[in-house]
């Protein structure tokens, strides 16, 4: 047996080592891309496409979890070598990484500034630095925020299943508290929605500042825009509205598979992440509506270029295609990713598009006049450090183990620590 | 176990060279001398590239104020050092760190222990059972972790369903801490129970048969013999599966990442209140995910201390204990 498992162990090391020597570059005189990405991107046709049309071009996309392709990429900058030769960088992250950006390609060295009017003013800045001097990434997609509810269940309790009659009951997000209140007096053993943490990170998403000022000066402490978010959601959780679920695990897909919630908060990308968990057996139960309190914006990515990469020129022309317009048109008829393009979304064709499976919901006109109406959040540099303090107090306060005053005072300790 | 087999293939090349010529000799001699040496040479190498350099750069990593991505910021002293001293996660960390250790390793051993001695009397099918208590070892921590996770869950899992149908409320396994290390512990004892019966096994396979026959003839129960032959005789294996497993569960990461539903998000800190983030887990969320790579290097150099600590305290107890049989 001993010998055996040498041989696998023997036989592991040599997998491992070989798996760890990935990144050459140029073979048989082609110029090897890599793309490393997480989620689904749409892409896939794009790059076949791309490499038929560029015979010298040969492109690797790497798809891994969001949390890990962000530590991944740290690591890389760090070593200097290993990151592929375009990386998305999330929206929740980029500041973190805008504050490293001698490590990326100043994209403005290729003429990115040309393309600058693509895009939506907030989103073109916030791939940017040194006040638009150096451009770090091109931006992706983007997240307006809609506010998805269960038609059924709307029903059972009452309630107006009609989208606009909906939209009507919660202009504001103390609207939408009441609503909870109404839907739980009549139907107690449903949540109304599946975690207070999403619902918080919507509201804030709606505010110009949140945990940092825009001179990247810290204000959670003080700014009540953050106290009355955190106040309303855990409020809910208080109330055991929620359903003390961890945003898009495997309780969360069960949750929505059994119907064990009514509502959630859904960005344009949530959608295939609901319509996965949820399965066909609930197709047109779900619906998409307009979320109280106005457009914001809750993800999106860029793509920047590290430094270490040998084709930046070439890697800059593919993500230059891959960020066009009618590269994001596309996308968005595919996966429903919403492009961070004005022209695009008011497109008519983008603006026609509905969502089948949310019972026909007009997706497109939906997240467009969110976006319309955006006032993006400032992000600070490590507003990627504090968000989730917050987020973990709101779950102590579902889970029955905190009162919100003192899930709120570690809280902003800890997040005071986190910031520093 | 690797102890063992060195001692017993050093032996016979000793004894080999006491015949042939002088010369013949001479070689012999530096053969015997210094082969072994050698032979052991690469994986002093090994350790010395993939195990010293990095200890010796992480101490150095850990007296500066180090980024992960930007790099070292300047040098500090023992600055990390006197902030964990003070840091209550890492007290909690090192806290939930031995709980779960105790919680796994003790009656993992214990039930290795009693699951060898089955194995050991004649059973039928033999090599199935063999085999069969290593399986769970084989199966990828990724999996056994999601599995687990699910058994646990708050709403839809099985453990509650079961303990529900003895009229027990329904239990926030992720909430409670007493819980979380509970599940996590379970975890741990399911991989490794097996791999440690094994070893144990394997030692009581070279237990002389006799030494049974003459306490039977005695008189001797199976529970006095197994206490009084059997556990004495592999005494050098359990010292083995006592410092491997401590080296192995205080350096636990894979099974409470894996339980905390957060960790594929980005909020990695081993429950809603650290209830299970363990000190391995609590370097990651500083060096992975706030970037304080001196920090992190500080943690790891305690929890080396720590390991080194308990695995000499739980050696010199072992020897105590399984020594007086």
């Amino acid at each position: 047996m001993s010998r055996r498992l040498v041989g696998s162990v023997a036989a592991t090391l040599v997998m491992v080592l070989a798996a760890g020597c990935g990144g050459s570059s140029e073979a048989n005189g082609k110029i090897e891309l890599s793309l490393g990405l997480f989620s689904d991107f749409g892409y896939d046709k794009l790059v076949e496409e791309y490499m038929a049309s560029h015979s010298n071009i040969k492109i690797e996309q790497r798809k891994v979890k969001m949390e890990q392709h962000n530590t991944q990429l740290a690591t890389q900058l760090a070593g200097g070598r290993g990151a592929a030769d375009i990386v998305a960088l999330e929206e929740g992250v980029v500041s973190q990484f805008r504050a490293s950006k001698d490590k990326f390609v100043n994209l403005a060295e290729y003429g990115a500034k040309d393309l600058k009017d693509q895009w939506a003013g907030w989103k073109w800045n916030q791939g940017t630095a040194d006040g638009g001097e150096f451009v770090l990434g091109l931006g992706t997609d983007m997240g307006s925020l809609g506010l998805c509810y269960r038609r059924d269940l709307f029903e059972a309790a009452g309630l107006p299943t009609d989208r606009e009659a909906v939209a009507k009951l919660w202009p504001t997000w103390a609207d939408y508290a009441k609503v909870a209140d109404q839907f739980t007096a009549k139907t107690p053993n449903v949540k109304f929605v599946d975690t207070g943490r999403n619902v918080y990170k919507a509201i804030l998403d709606q505010t110009e500042e949140g945990y940092f000022a825009k001179d990247d000066s810290y204000i959670a402490e003080k700014n009540d825009k953050v106290k009355t978010a955190f106040d309303t959601a855990a409020a809910l959780g208080t109330k055991q509205q929620t359903g003390a679920l961890e945003p898009f695990s495997q309780d969360w897909n069960v949750a929505l598979k059994q119907g064990s919630f009514a509502t959630t908060t859904c960005p344009a990308w949530a959608l295939a992440l609901i319509k996965a968990g949820a399965g066909d057996a609930a197709a047109g139960k779900w619906d998409v509506t307009t979320a109280p309190g106005g457009g914001g914006n809750w993800g999106g990515s860029f793509l920047a270029i590290p430094k270490q990469g040998k084709h930046p020129k070439e890697a800059y022309e593919l993500a230059k295609w891959l960020t066009a317009p009618e590269q994001q048109k596309r996308i968005f008829k595919e996966t429903g990713n919403l492009p961070s393009q004005p022209k695009v979304y008011q497109d008519a064709d983008v603006q026609a598009t509905v969502n089948e499976y949310f019972n026909k919901a007009p997706v497109g006109k939906i997240f467009a006049s969110s976006a319309e109406s955006l006032k993006p959040t400032y992000r600070g540099t490590k507003d990627s450090k504090v968000g989730p303090v917050f987020g973990t107090a709101l779950t102590r306060v579902e889970q029955g183990k905190q009162s919100a005053a003192d899930a709120w005072t570690q809280a902003l300790k800890e997040a005071a620590d986190a910031a520093k | 176990m690797t102890a063992t087999r060195t001692e017993t293939e050093a032996a016979p090349a000793v004894s080999v060279p006491s015949s042939g010529e002088p010369k013949r000799f001479r070689l012999n001699s530096w053969d015997t001398r210094y082969t072994p040496y050698l032979i052991i040479a690469p994986f002093f190498l090994v350790f010395g590239i993939f195990g010293l350099y990095p200890l010796v750069y992480t101490a150095w990593v850990s007296l500066h104020d180090w980024q992960l991505i930007d790099g070292n910021q300047g040098f500090v002293g023992l600055a990390n050092y006197v902030e964990l001293f003070g840091d209550a996660k890492f007290w909690n960390a090192l806290f939930n760190t031995l709980s779960l250790f105790v919680l796994s390793t003790v009656p993992q051993l214990l039930a290795a222990l009693g699951l060898a001695a089955l194995l050991d009397r004649g059973l039928r099918g033999r090599a199935f059972w063999r085999a069969g208590v290593l399986l769970p070892n084989v199966i990828s921590v990724a999996a056994v972790a999601l599995v687990f996770a699910q058994f646990f869950g708050r709403d839809f899992g099985i453990v509650n369903f079961l303990l529900g149908l003895v009229g027990v409320d329904p239990i926030d396994w992720r909430a409670e801490t007493w819980a979380s290390h509970l599940a996590v512990s379970t975890m741990v004892m399911w991989r490794w129970t097996g791999y440690n019966a094994l070893l144990y096994l394997a030692a009581m396979q070279s237990v002389p048969k006799d030494m049974y026959e003459s306490a039977t003839l005695d008189g001797a129960s199976r529970w006095r013999m197994f206490w009084s032959i059997t556990v004495p005789s592999i005494r050098p294996t359990i010292l083995f599966t006592v410092v491997t497993s401590t080296i192995g569960g205080l350096q636990l990461f894979a099974e409470p990442a894996l339980f905390d539903p957060g960790f594929a998000a980005n909020n990695s800190t081993g429950g809603s209140d650290r209830q299970f983030q363990t000190l391995v887990l609590y370097m990651y969320e500083k060096g992975f995910r706030l970037f304080d790579a001196g920090y992190a290097a500080t943690v790891a150099w305690m929890l080396f201390l720590v390991v080194l600590v308990v695995a000499i305290v739980n050696f010199s107890l072992t020897r105590r204990i399984a020594g007086k049989g």
